[in-house]
């Protein structure tokens, strides 16, 4: 068992060994399918091979001095009920591999989504989105494609090759050496066809997605082309990625067309033929077997052309099962802890000689101390990629510090029971997500049980009340419906709501947010102060004015602590401090404002 | 001609003669290439046909008796049908693959082209994505068109030729053969209908699971945050679980296609071994014939099948490479009377009675506006959305037409000049600053792609001792990811500002970004605009209070007109529109600003 954030209740476990046995340990789940499946499908193929021998006995019944119409009639009828018949078994064959198919997408996504909740947030912030999405959606898609149509086909033309051997054994022993001679043969020649086409397939996947890049790229940036008067350039590159992709396709072309299963089709007919006549000749077959045994051979034709696309579905589908897994499989570091120290917290935040990494070698934070006594306001400042931020995720414990140590109320964060230390720790992220649900929803996200007073007197903290009285709904409009979008100012509102309403004793806003009007401005900064108003606060911001009046201000420089004091004292002794705030002229500023 | 959801103001429909002329010319270059296509599809088809008559022959020649020299040469026919089969077949795809990969490069090709030479507005009017994917998707599916046109007709090719030999043999029972064929299309469609039907619903259901997912992931720390997971899992499992049901519906409507049609070609071959055997005896027929009819049921039935999707697939693909030609032929909106070389410019721009709307119905956004701008003087335009800031600056740019009045730079007519050499002496930073893939170094020689590293150094440590650069991880060669996403907002800017330093254009032009920079990064990119703004005549669209402060000038926009200019100093004193600007705009940016009770 993996450790986890969180595990949802009541999934059944999987085989996480292989990437095959993963896949069958999913397809055991519905294992009664299976022989629906196989059944199906070999029914189908016998019946198909039903057609020609039937045929060869009407022929039987016509090739002779006295023709058997009654024989004939019974041949017909028998057709049709065996096709009849057939299509039942092909119909349990399609839709038992269709179920299969259809539950493991159903599973697989489950399995991976729950994965997903239970991962940290390391994981979380290396992981693209995009990647994750592409997992979540294609790939499990291809694992629901391997099984109908990729296997059903597969097992399906399996039976189609065997067959002919059966049947035609029964006409003369010698007749099973044709198909024998093209299942050997086809095997081999797939094998070579499909190795040979997946490299190029691959290269022509990557070729159009690199000319498409480039192209969305350059029209996404055409004004910078255009002022730049880099136009021919541009056409140039563009040209040259389009070319790349035209050989490629041409490449692929000719490997198509190269198709030697086709060309070992028409040799096994012509040998079928050939041998058939002759046998003939010898009289040891009739008209009526000669036509039923060429009619056999036909049956080949359907393997030939599904293997086309069945193995490369297999193999993608395959492909796609190894790439969630390897997702699913993927450790986390954090555990929920739920036996740890849970409290009341009041609200020291001590950072003693904290090292930080996210990708080992790669150093974010080095031997950051400080200490901020409770219901203080800590400003952090600092260029972008300093550890602003990270300072801030390790207070919640989003992750856990190399070396040093973080002790909140005097406690290692380590010791904190999860649940507890983030409930009484709310961080308000840089990047404010809201859910595409009711304004009231999201701002009770954290607090299902909220009463609707409970969330409008945080709007009220927050200075949100009177924007969401002004929406098409009030508290019930749907954000992201019917063209409902925020401002940046006021999606920060929101979230100080949403923090404001779990009570934090510890309020971490990240804030990147930058208001137009001034008038806004005076709204988001009314809600900070008040939001920070009894509890400790950590501030990491741009705002000159919120730098200037924290109670303790810590200056970041490439990880470590370049300047830590009030802002008087590093007006006094940090120089780049004193740049910024010398630059904007502080001092001249003051006669404007009233 | 066409239903289309995607149609943009500039699509035009062609008539078929037209659209056929167009398709053709893309060919021109290939014809050899064309005839090795047509020859090797008709001899495709031939010998496709020849196989079961061959075959047929050989039944009869057993029923007869038939010497085996005459057995003999079947079989060597046989053989060498298929391998004229398979080698034509190699031929045709080969010629096939290699004449759409080049029609598609140089459909490509033009269209891009078409697309760079459009001016700005058209892609403020239509979305870039959508001129993207007529770029690559339309003339990828106008491709796969071509290659199905390709194969069908030798299908049909097949299709008549056997059709021919059997009327010739007996016309009723073709009849049969062919009465079946209402039967296999109608099936079809109506499936075909079906099928649609429940993949929009099974779709549908997919895009919510989607959603969720995406919603999830992108919000997870929210939800962790608030120790949400339990819920948020909840929510996921409704969805997935209806999902499946919604495409298990759809999963068995396709699972029944096949076995339907194994009924009906099953009644079909049942039929006509029925009806010929009864051919055979009243002598119609004799054993070769009829088992060449048996044969035909399959032949029939295939062609048939692809035929009902045939016309659909073959008009969505005239209707892409119908979108692809409006991209190629839309006409840009500026245009230029001469094209005059340009030479050195000081930067003197004036505005001389300048009438400017975006739409031709729409109201005028500047009337009889006159400005003039000296050369190295840095001007702010202030003012509220929708003052004209962007216009005066767009035009300025050559990104729209004017209607009325003129535009002189350095006296001369800006409509006179050569555009492209008029656009290099012009350095534009807009206020979401736009770089490419690559490294930091390649995107500040973007417009210059001659400059060294060294001279790309020296510039960039011009600002702030080149303390942003170290701040990168690999200096210079820092990769910025897909349009700058691994450089934070603030060292976006400062590239694209050096950018234009290293271009040295007469006129810079600034659209300054609202976004708020850490006060480290900020303080850089004053310096870097310090730099600019003293090297060429530069119009500011400005959002910081430290940028009007030290502009020259201040141009305060009320709906198109001038109401004040001046410094800000001489401004905040006059207390009138700018005081009210300043006062709504720029409050807040200063240092001394407190939150009020």
């Amino acid at each position: 068992m993996t450790v986890a954030e969180f595990t949802a209740d009541n999934r059944p476990s999987t085989n996480r060994t292989s990437v095959r046995r993963w896949v069958l340990s999913h397809v055991m789940r519905h294992w009664w399918l299976v022989p629906i499946v196989l059944v199906g499908a070999f029914g189908n193929a016998a019946l198909a091979g039903a057609v020609p021998v039937l045929v060869g006995r009407a022929f039987e019944a016509m090739d002779r001095a006295q023709p058997d119409m009654a024989g004939v009639r019974t041949a017909a009828l028998l057709i049709l009920l065996s096709q009849v018949l057939r299509a039942a078994l092909q119909l349990a064959r399609n839709f038992g591999s269709e179920l299969i198919g259809q539950r493991l997408e159903r599973d697989a996504r489950d399995e991976l989504y729950a994965s997903l909740l239970g991962k940290s947030m390391t994981f979380h912030t290396l992981q693209p989105v995009g990647d994750t999405m592409a997992r979540a959606t294609n790939d499990v898609r291809e694992i629901n494609l391997m099984l109908n149509p990729g296997i059903n086909l597969v097992i399906g033309s399996a039976n189609f090759l065997i067959i002919p051997v059966l049947f035609a054994a029964r006409y003369d022993p010698l007749l099973v050496v044709p198909p024998l001679f093209f299942i050997v043969s086809y095997a081999w020649a797939l094998r070579r066809y499909l190795r040979t086409l997946s490299p190029i397939t691959q290269r022509a996947r990557r070729a159009f997605g690199d000319m498409n890049a480039r192209l969305a790229e350059s029209i996404d940036g055409i004004e910078v082309v255009k002022s730049a008067a880099q136009e021919e350039a541009e056409v140039g590159r563009f040209t040259r990625l389009a070319r790349e992709y035209r050989d490629a396709f041409v490449a692929q072309g000719d490997q198509e067309a190269r198709f030697l299963p086709l060309l070992l089709l028409g040799l096994t007919i012509s040998f079928g033929f050939a041998l058939s006549l002759l046998l003939f000749g010898r009289g040891r077959l009739s008209v009526g077997d000669v036509v039923a045994y060429m009619g056999l051979l036909q049956l080949f034709m359907f393997p030939t052309w599904v293997s086309l696309f069945a193995y490369s579905q297999v193999s993608s589908g395959m492909a796609g099962a190894e790439r969630i897994l390897e997702l699913i499989q993927r450790q986390t570091e954090l555990d929920e802890n739920r036996k740890g120290h849970s409290a009341r917290i009041r609200g020291e935040i001590v950072f003693q000689h904290v090292d930080f990494s996210y990708v080992e070698g790669r150093r974010v934070l080095r031997d950051v101390s400080f200490t901020l006594a409770p219901g203080r306001t800590l400003a952090l400042v600092g260029q972008t990629g300093t550890g602003k931020t990270t300072i801030a995720r390790l207070i919640n414990r989003t992750y856990d510090v190399d070396s040093g140590v973080v002790l909140i109320d005097g406690v290692d964060v380590r010791d904190w029971q999860l649940e507890s230390l983030r409930r009484q720790v709310s961080i308000i992220e840089q990047d404010l997500f809201l859910f595409s649900r009711t304004v009231a929803e999201n701002i009770a996200f954290g607090c299902p049980d909220a009463t609707r007073d409970e969330i409008e007197r945080a709007a009220r903290e927050a200075q949100a009340h009177d924007f969401i009285l002004a929406m098409p709904e009030g508290y019930q409009t749907v954000i992201g419906e019917r063209g409902v979008t925020l401002s940046g100012g006021q999606r920060q509102r929101l979230a100080i709501a949403r923090a404001l309403l779990t009570e934090p004793r510890i309020l971490i806003l990240d804030d990147a947010t930058s208001a137009i009007d001034s008038a806004t401005e005076d709204q988001i900064q009314r809600a900070i102060a008040r939001a920070s108003a009894g509890r400790t606060t950590v501030l990491i911001t741009h705002r000159l004015s919120q730098i200037r009046w924290a109670d303790l201000i810590v200056v970041l420089r490439g990880g470590r602590v370049a300047a830590s004091g009030t802002h008087d004292e590093l007006m006094e002794t940090s120089a780049p401090y004193r740049r910024i705030f010398a630059r904007l002229g502080a001092d001249e500023d003051r006669s404007e404002v009233s | 001609m066409f239903m289309n959801l995607d149609v943009e103001a500039y699509d035009r429909e062609y008539s078929d003669r037209e659209l056929a002329r167009r398709i053709l010319s893309y060919f021109r270059y290939q014809r050899l290439r064309v005839v090795t296509i047509i020859l090797s599809t008709v001899l495709l088809g031939l010998l496709s046909a020849s196989v079961p008559i061959l075959v047929s022959r050989g039944v009869q020649g057993l029923a007869d008796r038939a010497d085996d020299t005459r057995m003999a040469l079947l079989v060597v026919l046989v053989l060498a049908a298929w391998l004229l089969i398979w080698l034509s077949n190699w031929v045709r795809r080969r010629s096939i693959s290699r004449a759409i990969g080049d029609t598609v490069l140089e459909m490509r090709r033009d269209a891009f082209a078409a697309a760079v030479g459009q001016d700005l507005s058209f892609y403020d009017e239509f979305a870039s994505g959508r001129v993207v994917s007529r770029i690559t998707s339309d003339t990828q599916d106008f491709g796969q068109t071509v290659t199905l046109v390709a194969d069908l007709l030798s299908q049909f090719l097949q299709l008549i030729v056997l059709t021919v030999v059997l009327l010739t043999i007996s016309p009723q029972l073709t009849f049969v053969l062919l009465l079946w064929a209402p039967i296999v299309i109608g099936m079809a469609l109506l499936w075909r209908k079906w099928s649609r039907q429940v993949t929009r619903q099974g779709n549908r259901a997919m895009a919510e699971v989607n959603a969720t997912i995406f919603e999830t992931i992108a919000g997870i720390s929210v939800a962790k945050n608030f120790r949400r997971e339990a819920a948020v899992y909840h929510e996921f499992d409704a969805v997935n679980r209806q999902s499946y049901a919604i495409n298990l519906r759809r999963g068995l409507v396709l699972s029944a296609v096949f076995p339907a049609l194994s009924i009906l070609v099953g009644a079909g071959i049942a039929l006509v071994v029925y009806l010929g055997a009864a051919a055979v005896l009243a002598g119609v027929l004799v054993l070769g014939t009829w088992y060449l009819f048996i044969q035909s049921v399959d032949a029939f039935f295939f062609p048939l099948i692809n035929l009902s999707s045939f016309w659909s697939q073959v008009q969505a693909g005239l209707a892409a490479v119908e979108r692809v030609f409006a991209l190629i032929d839309s006409e840009p909106s500026v245009l230029q009377l001469a094209s005059e070389p340009v030479g050195r410019l000081h930067g003197e721009i004036r505005f001389e009675g300048v009438d400017f709307r975006y739409d031709d119905d729409g109201d005028p956004v500047l009337q009889g506006f006159d400005l003039t701008v000296e050369p190295g003087e840095t001007l702010a335009l202030v003012g509220h959305t929708g003052a004209g800031k962007s216009s005066i600056v767009r035009l300025v740019s050559r990104s729209y037409e004017f209607q009325g009045g003129r535009i002189l730079v350095d006296g001369r007519d800006i409509r006179t000049m050569d555009l492209r050499e008029y656009s290099r002496r012009l350095g534009v930073v807009p206020q979401a600053p736009f770089l490419f893939s690559g490294t930091v170094a390649e995107n500040i020689r973007y417009a210059r792609p001659e400059l060294s590293d060294a001279a790309i150094e020296e510039v960039a440590r011009r600002i702030g001792d080149g303390e942003w650069l170290d701040a990168m991880p690999e200096g210079l060669s820092t990769d910025v990811g897909e349009r700058g996403s691994r450089l934070s907002m603030g060292e976006r800017q400062l590239v694209a500002l050096v950018r234009v330093l290293v271009q040295r254009p007469a006129i810079f032009i600034l659209d300054e970004a609202t976004a708020s920079i850490d006060p480290f990064t900020e303080a850089q990119i004053q310096e870097a605009l310090d730099l600019i703004l003293s090297e060429s005549t530069s119009i500011v669209i400005a959002h910081r209070l430290s940028t009007v402060r030290a502009a020259d000038r201040i141009i305060v926009l009320q709906s198109g007109r001038i109401t004040e200019q001046g410094t800000h100093d001489e401004l905040i004193a006059a207390r009138g529109n700018y005081a009210d600007l300043y006062e709504t705009y720029f409050r807040h940016q200063s240092p001394d600003y407190h939150v009020p009770a």
